[in-house]
């Protein structure tokens, strides 16, 4: 046999194909998946007479993250928060909770029931995000897998199959079946820039075939991996239908159907039980007396030696001086707050851009998904509500919260909308993919993250170019995450991974570390001013 | 070393004890959206602290403004007069902040941001100062030769405003987005001007004089 893919293609077609753990594993390899570490900062504790203060600005993951650790060092630490709860975009609500969005504030009128909460923001903690999980435990929050991909979920494009939605398993084992059938014909035909001998050109004719399950001559005759049309236990199972390739190729949403495994959702991935901001409540409980609420950080003013931050709180002003400054206002917002940074050090805050994502959810009035085979997981649409999640908890009870959309990169077309139109935008294009809908589900709430009160965006947009930092913007970034005087920029809008809860906890040690190997007269000399 | 000083510890934890006792405490209860403080703390989210303007979320300085423009606009905003353009995002999201604002709230918050100190904005803009004041001569008449404004006409003051963000309005009034409306009779005075400006060098040769008043 005449031998045609070179190992180089051959990982490539099968990353594409969704056989996802053998990539993932040299995906890792080659640094495209981040992997952390845990290396909680040593911080050598405070003579009790002498103890150094902190005013840490922002109560998010990153604020919490270094209060905790620096008040267990005796530091005398305060973290001032503008909104009336801590948490940032940690948002979890439940019955009752307010959604602050400037001009269109909602309470979330949701049965009063533990399993019935919704993370506005984070929802997901992969595996490899290890400094996340090493607070959970520390913290005492209990996690709970989540469940990402589920090939029970729906694939539905409007110009796939005249908009039908169909299950991801039907669609994955079609797809797959006709791209082994492809790669096992050209096998015969092409060109290898490295050959194989016989012996692995067996086995790699085995493993294509197996990827698409094909017959024996090498051909997608259609699959039982799909599912059954009818049959399987008691009676001979008949297979679906077999969809034709022309027609799966007319959605763009391949990857989604095929890779959601992949990347970051690669690894196991978990929930706090309870909802996300259980991790909030956990670093809360360790910090009973330290964080205010509803103050509002107005002017930072780098002194020598130490830092003046003065805040509005009920129309009062108030000021107060510390050692150092930590600092996770949204560099968007601290643009507009009165300050004396370096001229360098602003230039970066204004560099950064803020992100605009959208999410919406339901309760349902009955857990109708499960009916049809789906717990967790989630349902993919070319429509702009993208996204249905099915929750990973609360499994046979009588009602659940399901996502009813969910756009990261640009949700600004329902930010846009009044409120009843979002809701009716959600329930028009969550019909499609399940029938009755409509009538299934009550009480929306949606979260649009560009207008949320003191946030105003997702996360920080650093990279104008999808190829990476340019030089330019590495130096704004360096810029900004080196202190300026005794004042850190801490939060996930400092890192290279924006939008993730490690990052904001990398963020907060990254910036203690600096402190100490300054304070310790190592690495950074003298200030900057 | 320490900067939590003796006196300055004790100011502060004397200023934040009360307000910890209550706001710790309902951190997590049932929030009254009637008890919702409407203050500069609602504004500064996009303003900036003490209304100093922030670029980046394109919210205008406010300290300085004439109580009579201030409240003027806000009526605006909150007829939808002014910022109900999809196509506009930053006026649709001021447009949505105060939509809902009543009479009263609208009197109190004009009280509150008069009160403010203006502050000299950093000058964002570049332009030919000189090539500015010669244009600004068709400004002058409503705005004042030195830029202060002239209320019987309805024209607010012009110094010590960013010119980012009066680039903008410009460009506003340009394209009609501001200035069209029939019932913003000021907003229609004000726009031939907009309209005079031959292209963006002009606009930024005028902002260039003004920062200069
Ligand atoms: C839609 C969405 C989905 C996400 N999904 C995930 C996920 O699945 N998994 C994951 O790990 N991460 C996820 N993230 C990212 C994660 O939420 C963030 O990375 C993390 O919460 C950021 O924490 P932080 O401390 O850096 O900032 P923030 O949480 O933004 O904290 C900043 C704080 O500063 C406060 N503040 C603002 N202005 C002032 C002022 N003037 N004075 C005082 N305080 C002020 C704010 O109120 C806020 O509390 C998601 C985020 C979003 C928005
Ligand atoms: C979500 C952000 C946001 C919030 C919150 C907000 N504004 Fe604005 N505001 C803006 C933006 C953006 C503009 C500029 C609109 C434009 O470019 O036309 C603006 C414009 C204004 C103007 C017009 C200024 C001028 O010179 O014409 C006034 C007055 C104003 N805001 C007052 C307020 C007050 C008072 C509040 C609080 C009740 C408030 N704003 C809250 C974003 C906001
Ligand atoms: C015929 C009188 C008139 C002339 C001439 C005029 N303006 Fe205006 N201008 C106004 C009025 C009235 C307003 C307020 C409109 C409103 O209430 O919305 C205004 C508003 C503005 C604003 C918006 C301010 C804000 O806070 O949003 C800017 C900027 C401005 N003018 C610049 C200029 C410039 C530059 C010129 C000269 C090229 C000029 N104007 C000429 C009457 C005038």
């Amino acid at each position: 046999m005449k031998k045609i893919v070179s190992r180089r293609e051959l990982l490539g077609l099968i990353a594409k194909t969704g056989a996802s753990g053998a990539v993932l594993g040299a995906g890792n390899a080659l640094g495209i998946v981040p992997n952390t570490y845990v290396d909680i900062p040593q911080i050598p504790q405070a003579n009790p007479s002498d103890r150094p203060s902190v005013v840490i600005l922002g109560a998010g993951i990153s604020g919490l993250t270094a209060a905790y650790e620096m008040k267990k060092a005796g530091y005398h630490v305060v973290v001032l928060e503008a909104a009336g709860r801590a948490g940032g975009r940690s948002l979890t609500v439940r019955h009752g909770d307010l959604i602050d969005e400037v001009g269109n504030p909602q309470i979330c009128e949701f049965d009063d029931e533990p399993h019935m909460y919704f993370n506005c923001g984070p929802a997901r903690i992969p595996s490899s995000h290890r400094n996340v999980l090493h607070y959970c435990k520390e913290l005492g929050v209990e996690l709970e897998v989540f469940i990402n991909e589920n090939k029970e979920t729906y694939i539905q494009d409007d110009a796939m199959l005249d908009g039908k939605p169909i299950k991801n398993r039907e669609f994955t084992t079609n797809a797959r079946g006709f791209m082994a059938e492809i790669m096992a014909k050209n096998f015969t035909n092409a060109e290898l820039d490295e050959p194989f001998d016989e012996w692995e050109t067996e086995a790699l004719m085995r493993v294509i075939r197996n990827m698409g399950d094909l017959s024996e001559d090498m051909i997608y005759k259609g699959s039982t991996r799909g599912g059954y049309s009818h049959g399987g236990f008691l009676e001979h199972g008949h297979a679906l239908e077999t969809i034709a390739l022309r027609d799966l190729l007319k959605t763009g949403l391949f990857s989604m159907a095929l890779g959601q495994n992949e990347g970051e959702t690669g690894p196991i991935l978990f929930q706090p039980v309870g909802g996300m901001d259980q991790i909030v409540k956990g670093f809360l409980r360790q910090l009973p007396e330290e964080v205010f609420y509803n103050v509002m950080v107005t002017s930072v003013m780098l002194q020598d030696g130490g830092v003046e931050v003065v805040y509005e709180h009920k129309g009062m002003k108030y000021k107060i001086e510390a050692d150092y400054c930590f600092n996770s206002i949204p560099s968007h917002l601290m643009t507009g707050i009165e300050n004396n940074f370096p001229d360098d050090y602003r230039e970066a805050m204004h560099y950064i851009r803020r992100g605009e994502a959208y999410k919406s959810a339901f309760q349902a009035k009955e857990r109708f998904w499960e009916k049809d085979d789906i717990f967790g997981g989630i349902s993919w649409t070319n429509q702009p509500i993208e996204q249905i999640w099915y929750p990973p908890h609360g499994m046979y009870k009588e009602k659940g919260v399901i996502l009813s959309a969910y756009n990261y990169g640009g949700g600004m077309h329902f930010t846009q909308l009044t409120q009843e139109e979002r809701i009716e935008t959600a329930l028009r294009q969550g019909e499609k993919v399940h029938p009755n809908y409509r009538n299934l589900v009550e009480k929306g709430i949606t979260i649009a993250w560009h207008r949320m009160n003191h946030m105003l965006g997702c996360s920080a947009r650093w990279q104008k170019s999808r190829s990476g930092f340019t030089q330019e913007e590495e130096r704004l970034f360096q810029t900004l995450r080196k202190p300026a005087g005794n004042h850190y920029t801490i939060g996930d809008q400092i890192t290279k991974h924006t939008a993730w809860q490690e990052s904001a906890i990398l963020s907060a040690h990254w910036a203690i570390n600096d402190m100490l190997s300054r304070k310790a007269g190592g690495s950074m000399p003298g200030q900057r001013v | 070393m320490k900067k939590f000083a003796k006196s300055r510890f004790n100011f502060l934890s004397l200023a934040l004890l009360a307000l910890s006792a209550s706001a710790n405490a309902q951190q997590y209860d049932l929030l009254d959206l009637s008890a919702q403080p409407l203050n500069n703390e609602v504004c500064a989210t996009c303003h900036g602290g003490a209304g100093v303007g922030n670029a980046s979320v394109g919210g205008p300085s406010l300290a300085g403004l004439e109580p009579w423009y201030l409240r003027k606009q806000l009526e605006n905003f909150r007829a939808g007069i002014r910022g109900t353009q999809k196509e506009y995002i930053p006026g649709n999201e001021m447009q949505a902040s105060v939509a809902r604002l009543s009479d009263e709230e609208i009197s109190e918050l004009v009280d509150h941001i008069s009160n403010w100190e203006a502050v000299a904005p950093k000058p964002r803009i570049e332009g030919d100062a000189s090539k500015g004041q010669a244009l600004y001569a068709a400004c002058a008449a409503c705005h004042g030769a030195s830029g202060d404004g002239n209320e019987a006409l309805g024209a607010p003051g012009l110094a010590g405003r960013n010119d980012w963000y009066m680039f903008r309005q410009l460009k506003l009034f340009q394209s009609g987005f501001r200035g069209k409306h029939p019932e913003d009779t000021a907003g229609q005075l004000m726009r031939p001007a907009a309209q005079a400006l031959e292209n963006d060098e002009a606009i930024n040769d005028v902002l260039a004089y003004i920062n200069t008043l």
